[in-house]
């Protein structure tokens, strides 16, 4: 995926700045970073830290200390008590379960958060056409508990992506959080999948902070990387240079076990 | 069969179940999503109905609403006539009588209904009040029926509260459980017995209407889990 300059137009505002500490039960989390890039993935063990960071973006943790700068807007600042309540901050979230609302069909799910802006109209045709090209059309009046856990996860993303589009709470675009987005899902639905989520991220300028384990995701998206450890920023970059050691290792172990099949 | 103590009991429970209904969705969303020590004082004082003895209730809402008092001379001087003996006085016993019958099945609900559902909508940019509208209300629908029911049923067989503040005036305050007290005293047990009937009659069709109606004792609002 080309760097969308368009993106941000001032070098000096990063799309957002984290600053937080925060105690996770017995770890200590210390999360310090900037996103530049219109895709950024955290990466990192389960454990790690990972979806507490997006949480605290997202507003749904209040960190113990720090600051959270969102362009130039203040998301969080214990300094000066500002806690920006997550309905009002300028991101969209696809958690880590599924929580597709029961009572309402794909549809309805998918223009859920539309409804409340200027333009839900808009959001009808944008559904449909986002339906087709995440094959979610054939399930678009179905209730999500007849959907399967892969067919749940690209609805949920669906509907945090057509709340992005549909954001009117200022001139850019909100920041997409998606934690786990793809997980349970086969690679080639998910590489599909990951395609398609990127032409449209590209297409509405929406710039996306994901979460994932996975190495083969972090890879196919080519972007940028902030590699988690223990609540800790270990390294941020291209994803071929701070995941190479990783991507070694796991192909050793195809190696290995390619060579002495069980 | 005495139709003026009915329409009194039906016309005190309706209202009674209208302002209770106002009152109860955002108290019960309060001390469900709430937390600390003024939620459970709040929680205790509107569960108090439930363990008070209701002439103990009645007698001080009496007091209260009466000219006895500065908020009862005040309401009396607002109102034009005092509050107690009248129906605007049971009204208001009712709705405090009744209060926990409204909230209690409304905050266990809302309770129930998982937080990551309301996590989404606000993730999504819906503010609190439209995520409880759209999402935690239609969640716990049946725990907004449950309390419906419970609070118009409660009404219609109240008796202590009424007595001590409504007296027992026919046509004014007297209500379909004051009117079988009065027709056993009288021994008119053929009255009462009808009176009795028309009273077990309701509180069987409001039960039914709890167990039966489809979709409603489904439990509402569970998890739609992929990550398990």
């Amino acid at each position: 995926m080309e760097s969308g300059s368009t993106l941000s137009n001032s070098p000096s505002a990063p799309l957002l700045t984290v600053q937080i500490e925060h105690w996770l039960g017995a770890m200590p989390l210390d999360a310090n970073f900037s996103l530049t890039q219109p895709w950024t993935v955290l990466f990192g063990p389960s454990g790690s830290g990972k979806t507490t960071i997006l949480r605290s973006i997202a507003g749904f943790v209040r960190p113990d200390s720090g600051r959270i700068v969102s362009r130039t807007q203040v998301l969080f600042d214990s300094a000066t008590k500002v806690f920006v309540p997550a309905h009002r901050r300028p991101v969209r979230c696809a958690g880590q379960t599924a929580r597709l609302f029961p009572h309402m069909s794909v549809r309805r799910n998918l223009v859920y958060g539309s409804g409340w802006t200027s333009k839900p109209a808009d959001a009808m045709g944008i559904a449909e056409e986002l339906m087709v090209s995440f094959g979610l059309k054939e399930f678009a009046d179905r209730m999500p508990d007849q959907l399967s856990g892969g067919e749940q996860r690209r609805a949920l993303v669906a509907r945090a992506v057509i709340a992005a589009i549909t954001f009117d709470g200022g001139p850019e675009k909100p920041l997409l959080l998606l934690d786990e987005p793809f997980s349970g899902l086969d690679i080639a639905a998910r590489d599909e999948l990951l395609v398609e989520l990127g032409a449209w991220l590209a297409r509405w300028n929406i710039p996306a902070l994901s979460v994932t384990h996975d190495l083969g995701e972090a890879f196919q998206l080519n972007a940028e990387v902030i590699k988690i450890a223990e609540g800790r920023v270990v390294q941020q970059g291209p994803v071929a240079a701070v995941l190479a050691e990783e991507r070694k290792r796991l192909l050793e172990q195809l190696n290995v076990s390619k060579g002495s099949p069980a | 069969m005495d139709f003026g103590a009915l329409w009194l009991t039906l016309r005190l429970a309706v209202g009674t179940t209208a302002i209770l209904l106002v009152v109860a969705l955002p108290l019960a969303w309060w001390i469900a999503s709430g937390r600390g020590a003024g939620r459970a004082l709040v929680q205790a004082v509107v569960a108090l109905p439930l363990v008070l003895p209701p002439t103990v209730l009645g007698f001080y809402l009496l007091i209260a609403l009466g000219p006895l008092s500065a908020p009862g001379r005040l309401l009396i001087k607002i109102v034009g006539h005092p509050l107690a003996f009248s129906f605007a006085g049971l009204l208001v016993g009712s709705v405090i009588y009744s209060l926990p019958f409204a909230v209690q099945p409304l905050v266990a609900g809302f309770s129930a209904v998982d937080r990551g559902y309301v996590e989404a909508s606000e993730g999504l940019g819906v503010s609190p009040w439209g995520t409880f509208w759209s999402v935690v209300l239609p969640l716990a629908r049946g725990s907004l029926l449950t309390s419906t029911v419970l609070t118009f049923t409660h009404t219609v067989g109240e008796f202590g509260v009424v007595l001590m503040l409504g007296g027992n005036i026919p046509g004014a305050t007297q209500t379909l459980s004051i009117a079988l007290y009065d027709q056993v005293q009288e021994f008119n047990y053929a009255a009462a017995n009808r009176t009795a009937l028309v009273l077990v009659v309701f509180a069987i069709v409001a039960l039914l209407t709890i167990y039966l109606l489809p979709g409603v004792s489904k439990a509402d609002g569970k998890r739609v889990d992929v990550v398990q």
